[in-house]
């Protein structure tokens, strides 16, 4: 059980990018996530790559649960532990955020109805209905958790069925809303697919309920970054300032400096992992005073012009892997196929992310956000991917 | 080299072998060239480059194998930088013929390397022939010399072997069969990934003081059991504390003059039924006045 506050420390008019606080007490100790931040990425349950000891070396706050990973079995083993999802996890110092789909994919969902959402599983698929979901909930007890949404991915759906998901999604909202244990928070999530007025509408309906935040998932549509955050935009400029806004989809560093813009305070993406799974190593860094920006964004340490390399990854940078590990060491392990290889650009690329958003945080206090993040924005020739 | 046969050619200069990498550069391996690389990475511990056979060979080829290891040895010895920084282990080898044995240790002594390995078993071969080697060895070697068992690494073997006269060991299994799923115990081996653990929200090993055992569930682990790298690691965390207790057990009871009742005890916890005892293990046992069968 938690109590709950978003504070904003800092917003701009007319830019709307902003500095806040989230505050939650939990077992009467407070924990504070400030914004703009991320949600760090789990597969069942776990951040890829990293036990307890090498996470605990990285500055994270809060982690990105999903259902998907624990429906094997239904109703999921966890969900008879007594101690919860934190205990069962041990994550018990972090702020856990819930929700049914992975954050980190395109998956294409088979069918939902009124009454229930299609998940896929590595064993099949699973029907999840509210009832149920909100049941897992309340026996897991996470911190924030998004209601369910009717996501369609379905190339090109009919107007019809794009107003048949917003409804659905409401509905679902409202039932979860009468369900949910105390202490647990709801983000509604806005949809409303590429249809520009349910996009409105579905932003102004759930603005209407009674939710800690929201939640715009992008992942529903097969297109580019630049494309998703556009229509993120409509949904943003009907919904309140005085709530957190989550986006799922934007995790380039370039997109997550356009959503911050845009008004988005927290981006639950997998993009440190996944460039860890490619063996590369980011490098990127959000400079102040108009210093050129030419480094590259990321290094790949699968290249053979790492052989010999006996520097960091990155100079300065006081993830373990810099202090203790060469590029050539990396190299090295990639090539052996050792799986050291991938905790040491795991434990690189989330401690840089999470700089990045310190970087980030500092750049709003100090008021130079707009000149950085423009320059770096630039320098990243944004292209339609 | 015994893990790299497949890919070697052997000759009285040195092992020519395929890189395991990319199947198509060769390296010749001389006993000049093995000591050079060891005496640049620095290790406190280094052995000779032997000529080793499987255990399953049989005629010509083990004998020749035991002498060129020891002439082997005399080049190790011969090239070897750094002797006052760096010890040198010679192998003894010969296959499961006693009389090589013997020969091979007999020569390998006058050498008087700072220790001895005992090489060229785990390798399949019929486990009541395999303790004979290893107690004629421990039998001939200096008892002031450490005596090193390579491959060695299921309970029992660390167990039996430590009471015929073994020091050291090294094995690749705990870790490899940790990232299958599975989790050694005193009881026996828990296949992680089996269904029955989805539910049981036990430490894999009670009073267990790994990482794995103090703040994970049977339950947690059997959901990311290879799946996850993080399943592969809490595993091996694991399985490493298993086989660095097990060891210290061993120590604390040979200290304590209870060595007998210890083992008596591990094979009991291990196997749980006498008829289950395997009995090259009962033979070995009872070769040192430990009667297994109460």
């Amino acid at each position: 059980m938690s109590g709950f506050s978003f504070n904003l420390l800092k917003i701009t008019d007319p830019s709307r990018f902003r500095l806040g606080q989230l505050i939650f007490s939990r077992n009467k100790q407070e924990k504070i996530l400030d914004t703009p931040n991320c949600f760090v990425y789990t597969m069942r349950g776990s951040v890829p790559h990293l036990t307890p000891d090498n996470l605990q070396t990285i500055p994270v706050d809060s982690l990105g649960i999903t259902l998907e990973h624990f429906l094997e079995a239904q109703p999921p083993a966890s969900t008879h532990f007594m101690g919860g999802i934190h205990k069962f996890l041990n994550l018990e110092d972090y702020l856990l955020f819930f929700d049914v789909r992975d954050s980190g994919k395109l998956q294409h969902i088979s069918f939902n109805t009124d009454k229930y959402v299609s998940v896929v599983t590595n064993q099949g698929c699973r029907k999840v209905t509210v009832e149920e979901y909100v049941r897992y909930m309340n026996a897991y007890n996470p911190d924030i958790f998004a209601s369910i949404a009717d996501l369609i991915t379905d190339k090109n759906p009919s107007l019809k069925r794009v107003k048949k998901s917003v409804d659905r999604t409401l509905n679902w909202l409202d039932e979860t809303l009468e369900q949910i244990k105390e202490g647990i928070h709801v983000f509604g999530v806005v949809t409303g697919h590429d249809k520009h007025e349910e996009r409105m509408r579905s932003a102004q309906e759930t603005a209407n309920r009674n939710v800690a935040g929201f939640v715009l998932n992008g992942f529903d549509l097969d297109i580019t970054s630049k494309e998703r955050l556009d229509l993120m935009k409509i949904s943003l400029n009907h919904l309140p300032k005085n709530k957190p806004r989550v986006a799922y989809g934007l995790g380039a560093p370039e997109y997550v400096l356009l959503g911050i813009f845009e008004g988005i305070d927290i981006f639950d993406t997998s993009y440190p992992s996944e460039q860890t799974s490619l063996g590369h190593a980011l490098t990127f860094l959000l400079l102040e005073n108009g210093i050129k920006n030419e480094q590259e964004k990321f290094i790949d340490l699968w290249d053979n012009k790492y052989r010999t390399d006996f520097r960091p990854i990155l100079n300065g940078c006081k993830c373990y892997a810099c202090q203790n590990h060469t590029r050539a060491y990396i190299f090295h392990l990639l090539a052996a196929h050792e799986m050291l290889a991938t905790v040491l650009l795991m434990s690189h690329n989330l401690f840089h992310y999470l700089q990045f958003f310190k970087d980030i945080r500092k750049s709003i206090n100090n008021n130079t956000f707009t000149n950085t993040a423009m320059q770096f924005i630039r320098a990243s020739n944004i292209t339609d991917e | 080299m015994v893990s790299l046969l497949k890919l070697a050619k052997i000759t009285e200069q040195g092992v020519e072998f395929q890189s395991p990498h990319d199947n198509e550069s060769t390296m010749l391996l001389t006993p000049e060239h093995s000591m050079s690389l060891q005496n640049s990475i620095g290790a406190d511990i280094i052995m000779q480059l032997d000529d080793v056979v499987s255990s399953l060979t049989t005629g010509k080829r083990v004998e020749e194998a035991m002498y060129r290891s020891i002439r082997w040895l005399d080049r190790c010895i011969n090239a070897h930088q750094k002797s006052d920084s760096q010890n040198l282990f010679a192998i003894i080898q010969g296959g499961l013929d006693i009389n090589l044995r013997k020969k091979c240790v007999e020569e390998m002594i006058l050498r008087d390397t700072p220790g001895y390995a005992i090489g060229g078993l785990s390798g399949g071969e019929e486990k009541d022939i395999f303790w004979r080697v290893v107690t004629l060895c421990t039998d001939l070697l200096p008892k002031n010399k450490p005596i090193y068992c390579m491959g060695i690494g299921y309970t029992e073997d660390l167990v039996v072997c430590s009471a015929l006269g073994v020091d050291m060991y090294d094995c690749v299994f705990p870790t490899r069969t940790a990232r299958f799923g599975n989790a050694l115990t005193p009881k026996g081996s828990l296949n992680l990934k089996s269904v029955k653990f989805s539910k049981d929200f036990q430490p894999i090993e009670k009073d267990c003081d790994c990482v794995a055992c103090k703040s994970y569930t049977r339950s947690y682990i059997h959901l990311q059991a290879t799946k996850e790298t993080v399943g592969c690691h809490l595993i091996t965390l694991h399985n490493v504390a298993y086989q660095l207790r097990l060891m210290r057990n061993i120590r604390q009871a040979i200290i304590e003059d209870r060595f007998p009742l210890f083992v008596k005890q591990t094979f009991k916890d291990l196997f749980g039924n006498e008829e289950k005892y395997p009995v090259w293990a009962i033979n070995a046992l009872k070769s040192v006045n430990i009667d297994l069968l109460s």
